[in-house]
């Protein structure tokens, strides 16, 4: 199956002042899996812009994207029917585990996880799903915890400040987490000291998205050795434990 | 039946679309886009003597119509490309020329032995890769130093030597000339264009500057690798394949008119995964309406536009 595809926008959405979700249809995509990437050419762009997906069904790909630059100003601007060409599925998938999972996102990194709680819960999983944002505006969604940096809500802090508590409280077999690269690191370290597999979900400015070009490489430890890996291909789904922090 | 091959040495190309080095890995990876096979050539990774893990931060920074990269040459080293990626290439059906980098003389020398060994039919010296800060960039810059590694090379591989040329010299034409005198079958040109990004945020009364300063590639420099093979090709004989900023068959075209006799690909596969087929079937779809029998016969026509 060829990774190239033109997808169709079904649906385009404001969701808050930064944040929009995007809908669209390829009949040539027929499968993605919580984890696999897609990547988005990008009108006038050089390199493609990697997305993860936050849901997927009857080959329509739901994606959340925060306005951050020219890559985003483009898609924003997408309208019903226009058509766009992207590569997908990229990159690797989480592990779909009957486990009790505790999933931890911050801010736009709950999108791939959103997908990943819905297939988990398919599988009969038992997820518990806690989120961070900045404030109560920013909120993607119904989440089983949520704190916001402002005290919006009840919890005021950021998700690290209530890690402790979460694990303590849900007793997971597993964490996954997406978030920016401190919050994972935090998040990885805490597991790996309690004992508890840790899955995080990474990001970085990548070229191919098939690791060829080296250009997103992180160092991970393998069989007591370190070494190099892409967040495109060998990722963007990692042991919190093999992750050279 | 139009003939889309070229030849340069005794190394016939089915076509003159190539994908330049460090753009399409090792060997079959952009089978996800497109029939690698039908390409005239895959130009592989670099490759060094041993494996190396390339610089540390950030390797990537996306400009204006372009973008710059600083990978340091990771790469897998020759051994593993024997065990592990050549099969595949055989397996494939690939044509490929073996890009080898090196930081000592010594290094291009084992390296050229081993593709001398195994026969292969082309290897192209990357000697202006400006990212490794205690290796090539002094062959690629040094017209002496450049002549006596391709003289020293040449003594060890009898199939098509390319040396692939850097932009960052102030005279094209004495490069190329040391790289023909020296022996080389072909040059290559142009490897990246020397560059830097920055970029800064003014966060709560502060300044935040991320740089990263390596090769720039893509459309932006197209007119400074047209210039560069404007000018070589009116003083070797020996033929240019040509790169920068290639993204369309009329970007071919022009490469065509001032001098090349094949292209490489490079950025645009990052762009578009599926170019260099494509560029492959324009070209060939091109010729059939236009009545081109013979690449020659359309390159000829280029020239003397």
């Amino acid at each position: 199956m060829k990774k190239n595809h033109i997808g169709k926008i079904t649906n385009i959405q404001k969701i808050n002042e930064q944040v929009y979700s995007i809908e669209f249809s390829s009949p040539t995509l027929e499968k993605i899996v919580p984890g696999e990437y897609i990547s988005i050419l990008c009108d006038g762009l050089t390199l493609r812009r990697p997305f993860s997906v936050a849901n997927f069904e009857n080959n329509t790909v739901t994606v959340l994207f925060k306005m951050r630059g020219k890559g985003t100003q483009y898609m924003s601007n997408l309208k019903v029917g226009d058509k766009i060409e992207f590569s997908a599925p990229l990159g690797n998938t989480f592990k779909l585990e009957n486990k009790k999972t505790l999933l931890i996102g911050a801010g736009i990194g709950v999108a791939p996880l959103l997908y990943l709680n819905k297939e988990l819960k398919k599988l009969g999983a038992e997820t518990y799903f806690a989120a961070g944002f900045l404030t109560k505006e920013d909120i993607l969604g119904k989440f089983d915890f949520v704190t916001t940096d402002d005290g919006t809500t009840d919890n005021k802090g950021s998700i690290c400040d209530f890690l402790k508590l979460l694990i303590a409280g849900v007793n997971p077999e597993k964490i996954v987490c997406c978030a920016p690269h401190p919050v994972l690191k935090l998040i990885a370290t805490e597991a790996a000291k309690k004992g508890i597999d840790c899955e995080v979900c990474m990001e970085k400015v990548m070229a191919c998205g098939i690791g060829v070009c080296r250009g997103c490489v992180i160092q991970i430890e393998k069989d007591g050795k370190i070494q190099n890996a892409t967040v495109c291909k060998d990722g963007p789904v990692f042991a919190g434990k093999e992750v050279v922090w | 039946m139009v003939d889309l091959s070229v030849k340069i040495k005794d190394f016939k190309l089915k076509n003159p679309i190539i994908t330049a080095s460090g753009t399409y890995g090792y060997n079959n990876e952009f089978d996800a886009f497109c029939d690698v096979k039908k390409l005239g050539a895959v130009v592989t990774k670099g490759i060094t003597v041993e494996p190396r893990l390339g610089n540390d931060g950030e390797r990537i920074f996306e400009t204006t119509a372009g973008m710059i990269n600083r990978i340091g040459l990771e790469n897998v080293g020759i051994q593993t490309f024997l065990d592990e990626k050549l099969p595949v290439l055989k397996k494939c059906g690939i044509d490929f020329i073996l890009n080898i980098a090196g930081s000592t003389p010594e290094n291009y020398i084992e390296l050229a032995k081993i593709a001398q060994e195994n026969n292969f039919k082309a290897i192209e010296l990357n000697v202006s890769c400006p990212n490794v800060k205690c290796g090539c960039i002094e062959y690629g810059v040094n017209k002496q130093a450049l002549y006596e590694l391709v003289l020293m090379v040449r003594k060890h591989f009898d199939n098509c030597l390319i040396v692939k040329l850097s932009p960052n010299v102030t005279s094209p034409e004495d490069m190329a000339t040391a790289a023909q005198s020296a022996g080389a079958d072909a040059v290559s040109a142009i490897n990246t264009v020397r560059g830097m990004g920055i970029k800064l945020d003014f966060i709560n009364g502060e300044f935040r500057k991320t740089s990263v300063a390596g090769g720039l590639s893509g459309k932006t420099i197209k007119p400074i690798a047209l210039s560069f093979v404007d000018r070589i090709s009116k003083v070797i004989d020996i033929p240019i394949i040509a790169m920068g900023g290639i993204y369309t068959l009329n970007d071919v075209f022009e490469f065509f008119s001032v001098g090349a006799k094949a292209v490489q690909i490079g950025t645009a596969n990052f762009t578009h995964p599926d170019i260099a087929e494509k560029l492959v079937d324009d070209l060939e779809k091109f010729m059939i309406d236009n009545n081109f029998k013979t690449i020659d016969e359309l390159q000829q026509k280029l020239m003397e536009a």
